[in-house]
Formats: structure tokens, sequence, C-alpha cells
């Protein structure tokens, strides 16, 4: 079992020929990830690794057939094209990793999906990873399984960095992960903290779901009415970074761009509620494995 | 990037939203001269970012020479909430009818831009929805479309210029990339609505499409950005492949800090205070910049004097290269003079670690470097504990300073 995508997931990715496109277009190849189709506008007809290039998300369907998964590795200023191209090509998920898109783009885009029932992930998502199952986007690099171990944890992080970090001491620990989840930095994303919360209570391989949390934005307080409303039973443990910066003046930007402090909410009330409703809010980031082992 | 009030009438005005005639003064001088172009009463502000500036006495209505030249002397090169003045506008006071707030921003939980209304203007908006919740007024926007004008002239049947306004308002946020556009308070003025504060936030990841916005640098935590904060937002500029130096913040320590991504550079942060370091900065680069990114950024972030120690860390890396970015890191330290002595601690994890920490070790060796490499397997906390026990002995032989 893994959430949000499975092992048959036919992927398109747009921006196949750039540097990153190409990098990790391999990767996804050499997991066994069904990349069938690139576009990148007047590069069709090129071939990356063993993956078909075409000029356009249709001309690939009419060629390949049905697509599932959109995976967008364009520049930050043609990423809106890109996603309304798939948007309207119907595509049912779509994966966006470009960081630094306008946050007025990235409104248009979520605000249409949400009109038409696509779901996004992302922007500035590295990808989803079910260890032994399958991935999207960069996560895990080259080589996933230095790294990612199957087992019982769900794994959320707005950083791409802090999902292999948390899932390689999950792996050490002789513990695995059933799917990890890089959400995005930016301060709009498709797909939440607490949408994911939902798709791990429904899925039997996961039993807890550890969460990275930062300063800035509320993610964590819509997490917590989920527990408090019934609706996310399993155990949750948050470890909740950028405490540093709270003395800073407000509304100073940090390393994502979601990441701002007194935004909405700070770190002393995001770990009042979280507590309030029973999650478990670790002081210590390398606890982490020994927390688990008491909850599962 | 926040944008002084002055910058932000500036902008407003672009769309026709008009403000109290204003004049941004420098020195004392400006502010006489400002004067003759303005009657008595007239209003000074101050010209900070961070500060309440009403309640800490940076606004007052001034009715004569002799107290506007007095709030200058009294103002000018103060720190008001830790930042210095270094503008006072001067405006004409106008008579207030009544005050609104008004602002667009966007809802990280409804994902969309919104409208932000409320008839207690000129109040702490904050303050209003502690106290009274249901005097605040949220709309919901489609960004594509912009405001429902049904709905705003449903809401505001009363009032048709709010209604206007609010276009004018979204005209502003859509038009120039604004994450956030704040009239606090909205004026009627003889019947005409003037903005007699702004406050803009401008989309950092937007800025390059609008090089015709003639607005100042800024730093990360002040108006006025020292050379380093300069410098490290530049790196970016004109490159997007990955990010080096986007938020670099000058602190008061003595670790240079260089993070790599954005989750876990709060982490090393966190645990270089916990160990009980000083940071002399926050910065991050990530997204696999090219090694001449990194090396920016690393001359940059140790031209600092008075260094006793550099951190160089980041999480287990997706996709980003070690290699190319701790060959950007070795070019620039060797960039660095008076060469630097202190220690330097690594820890980094990800495609490429081993060899670039072959090249680092030898680097190390042949060039006299101070290095410790530590490996995935140890975690972000222990290498801020190394460095900050490195620094304290560094500091025990050469003292505080270089």
């Amino acid at each position: 079992m893994a959430i949000l995508i499975d092992k048959f997931a036919r992927v398109l990715i747009q921006g196949i020929t750039g540097r990153s496109g190409v990098q990790v277009t391999s990767e996804l190849l050499n997991y066994g990830t069904k990349v069938v189709a690139g576009v990148t506008p007047g590069k069709g007809g090129q071939v990356v690794d063993t993956v078909p290039v075409f000029n356009s998300i249709q001309e690939a369907i009419s060629k390949v057939g049905k697509i599932d998964v959109v995976m967008v590795y364009v520049p930050p200023y043609s990423a809106k094209d890109a996603v309304f191209e798939a948007i309207n090509a119907k595509i049912p998920f779509i994966h966006i990793f470009v960081e630094r898109i306008p946050i007025l783009d990235t409104s248009k885009m979520l605000f249409e999906a949400k009109k038409q029932g696509i779901r996004i992930l992302g922007p500035a998502s590295v990808g989803i990873i079910s260890p032994q199952e399958v991935k999207i986007g960069s996560i895990g690099g080259p080589d996933p399984n230095q790294v990612f171990a199957k087992g019982p944890i769900g794994v959320i992080s707005r950083s791409g960095g802090m999902c292999s970090e948390i899932a390689m001491l999950i792996s050490s620990s002789g513990l695995g992960q059933s799917t990890v989840v890089g959400i995005g930095g930016d301060l709009l994303i498709g797909t939440s903290f607490a949408d994911l919360l939902l798709e791990f209570e429904q899925d039997i391989q996961t039993k807890a779901v550890v969460a990275f949390g930062e300063v800035g934005g509320r993610a964590e307080i819509e997490a917590a009415n989920l527990i408090d409303e019934g609706q996310f039973t399993k155990p949750l443990l948050v470890y909740l970074a950028g405490r540093f910066a709270e003395k800073l003046p407000k509304d100073t930007n940090l390393g994502h761009a979601g990441a701002i402090v007194g935004m909405e909410t700070t770190i002393e009330d995001k770990i009042k509620v979280l507590r309030q409703a029973g999650a478990i809010v670790l002081e210590d980031f390398t606890q982490i494995p020994t927390e688990l082992k008491k909850v599962i | 990037m926040k944008l002084y009030e002055f910058e932000g009438h500036e902008i407003l005005a672009k769309t026709g939203i008009q403000s109290p005639f204003f004049v941004v003064c420098e020195s004392l001088d400006e502010v006489i001269q400002a004067r003759k172009r303005l009657k008595f009463p007239i209003v000074a502000k101050v010209q900070t970012l961070y500060g309440r500036r009403g309640k800490s006495g940076g606004i007052k209505k001034i009715n004569n020479q002799k107290q506007l030249i007095a709030f200058a002397k009294q103002m000018f090169g103060t720190r008001l909430q830790n930042e210095i003045v270094k503008y006072i506008s001067v405006a004409q006071y106008v008579d207030i009818a009544q005050e609104y707030y008004i602002s667009i921003t966007y809802d990280t939980k409804l994902k969309m831009p919104v409208l932000v209304y409320s008839d207690y203007g000129g109040m702490d908006i904050d303050e209003v929805k502690k106290t009274d919740p249901d005097k605040i007024l949220r709309i919901g926007i489609d960004p594509i479309v912009g405001p429902n004008q049904k709905e705003i002239s449903k809401v505001f049947k009363n009032n048709t210029s709010i209604a206007q306004f609010i276009l004018r308002l979204w005209d502003v946020f859509s038009r120039f990339d604004c994450r956030l556009v704040e009239v606090n308070p909205l004026a009627k003025v003889t019947n005409e609505l003037m903005a007699v504060d702004a406050k803009i936030i401008l989309d950092d990841s937007a800025l390059s499409r609008h090089k015709d916005l003639e607005v100042m640098p800024k730093g990360a935590i002040s108006a006025i950005p020292t050379d380093r904060e300069v410098m490290a937002g530049k790196i970016d500029e004109d490159d997007y492949r990955g990010s080096a130096g986007t938020t670099f913040i000058e602190l008061d320590g003595d670790i240079a800090v260089l993070a790599s991504g954005g989750g876990a550079s709060l982490l090393l942060m966190d645990s270089l205070i916990a160990a009980g370091g000083r940071a002399a900065n926050y910065t991050e680069y990530s997204g696999n910049p090219p090694a001449e990114k990194v090396q920016k950024l690393t001359e940059i972030t140790l031209s600092k004097s008075g260094i006793s120690g550099c951190i160089v860390a980041g999480a287990v890396a997706n996709f980003t290269d070690i290699y190319e970015t701790l060959t950007g890191f070795v070019l620039g330290l060797v960039k660095i003079k008076p060469k630097p002595k202190y220690p330097i601690v690594v820890r980094r994890g990800g495609p490429r670690q081993p060899e670039a920490y072959k090249m680092l070790e030898k680097f190390a060796r042949t060039k006299n470097f101070d290095i410790h490499l530590l490996g995935p397997e140890i975690p972000i906390s222990e290498a801020s504990k190394k460095i900050v026990e490195l620094s304290q002995e560094y500091k025990k032989i050469y003292g505080n300073s270089n």
C-alpha cells in the first residue's frame, strides 16, 4: 500500500530536457516508476534516456496513451503555463517540483485545479516515495535505498532534505516508511499537512506519522483540528523548527518562502494546540525513533 | 520584500489611489525645505519597516516649524525598535470623517487571495481580531478574474466608493505581485477615499519581473541592509538554477553559518543555539545550485571579521550534488583574506558526498585548513555541538577577534 500514487501510475515529465528533468528521468526509471513521456515545446522527437519527448501534453497522450501524473520541471516563470496545460488535459495529479514560482501564478493554478478536482502536490515539492513501490519527483535522488526503507511510518515535511533526514533516522533504527511526502516550501501549496493526514488515516500500512513543522502558517493548527474532530486517530509526532527566529522581527522570511516569522501563528501556539489535541511534540529531533517505538 | 510606507504610496498611485501629499526627507535640511511645500498642521512620520510607528512615537501631528525641527532632530539616526531612522516623511494633515481597514493578502488555508475589511480603521487589526472578531470581514478572491463585482457591490451597497476602491487595490495586488497590500487607515476625507498609510510586501519570487518598480534594497531584518545582505540577495538575480543567499540575515554571533535546505537550516540554527553557540548570520542554499553560487555565498558569509568557526551543514540531500556545492565552498574559502585559521565543520549527505569528502580531506591536508568532516550518520545537532566546542577552543587560543 501507498498513499497518493501507486506503481502502475503513468508519468509524464514537463521540462524533461532540462538539467533537472534529464537527471530525474533516469532516477525514476531506475526505481521502476513508469515514465512514459516527456514534454519540452520545440524538442519533440528527442529521446531522454528511453523516454520519448513531445511538443505538448496532448501530442504525448495521442501517441502514448493515458497519463496519470504530470511532473513539472520547468523554469519558474514558465510553470504557470505548464501547469495549466496539464489541468486542461485533465491530468488528475500534478506534482510541481519548481521552486520560486510567483505566488500569484501559484494561486491561479491551485484555484483552477481545485475547481476541476485535480490534485496538486507542491510547488517546491521534492516528491513522494513509497519505499520499494514507487517514487515521484527527485526524492531520494539517484540511490533512495541508502536512506529509505519500507515500513509503517508516514512522513511529511515541507523540506526535501528533512524528508530524507527523518527517513534516515527511522530506517537506521530498524523501522521503515510507508510513504514519505515533501509537500513543498511555498506559501501556498496544493496538498497540505492536513490533507495528507486524511490519506494516512485510510492507509493500512501506516501505523504512525512523523511531521517536520516550521515557523509560519497554520498547517499544524489544521492538523490538530483533524485530531480533535476524530478524523485522524493514529499517533502523530511533530518536530517544530525555527524557534531561533521567533526573536526576529515579524514578517522575516526564512529559507522556505512559506516560513514567515509571526505569520498567522507562532511556534508556541502550534506546540500548545498540537499537544492539547494529543500529538507528540518532540524537543529533540534525534528522539524521533525512540518516541516512535513507544507508540507503535 | 517589505516596503517603506512612501514606496507603498508610490505604487498605490500607479492605479490612481490617492494619498495625502507628502515629501520624503533624509536630513534636517530637507525637512525644512519640504515644510515650505506644505501648510501646517502637517504629519511627520518616520519611515521604518518593522516597528509600530504610531505606538513608539514615530508619527506626530505638528503645528509649527519649531515642533517639526525638534521632531526631526530627535528622530533622525535614533533607533525605533532596533531600526535606525533614516527617512522621515512630511505629509499634509487631512481631516478624517471616517476610517476603515482594508487589505488584500493570501489565505494559506483557502489557498487564494483574500480581502480583509473592517469598519474599525486605524487600529491594529490583530487587536481587533482578538476583541471584535465579528467586525472583520473576509472575502476570498478568484485570482484569475479578480474580485466578484456582484458580491462586492452587494456587501458594500451603502458605500460604493469602497467597492470601487477594492478594484483598484486588487489592481495593485495582482499587477505588482504583492504578498500583502494593506491600507490602514483608509480615510474618508470630504467624500474622497485616501490611503493615509500604505503597507506593501512584494513577492520575492516575482521581483525580477518588476524591474521597473523603483524600490530600495532592503535588509532581511532591518530596513537598511548590510553590504553582505545586499550582495547575497544578488546571487540569484539572473540565474534561476537552485538558490543561494535568498535569505541572508546578519546576526551578532561569531559562528558563520552556511546551511543547506529550508528545513535543515532552521534545525541547524535551533541546535546551534541549544548548544550554546551564537550565529554570525543565517543563510541557506538549496535546490542544487551551481558551484559558483555557493562560492559567492561562501565569500560573502566569511567576509565578516571576528569569526571563530564555520559550519556547513544540511540534511541528507535528494538531488543537490554535494561534490558540486562543496567545490563551490572550497573555491570561496580560498579567496578569504586573511586565510581562515578557525575550525570548519562540514556535515552533509546525499549525491556524491563520499567523493566530496575525499576532495575536502585532501584540500584541508594540503592547504592546511582545520576542516572536520561529519557524515550523514552524525545528527545535525551533534555537528552543532562540535562547532561550538571547537570555536570555544579556538577563542581560548586566539582571543575573541581575528
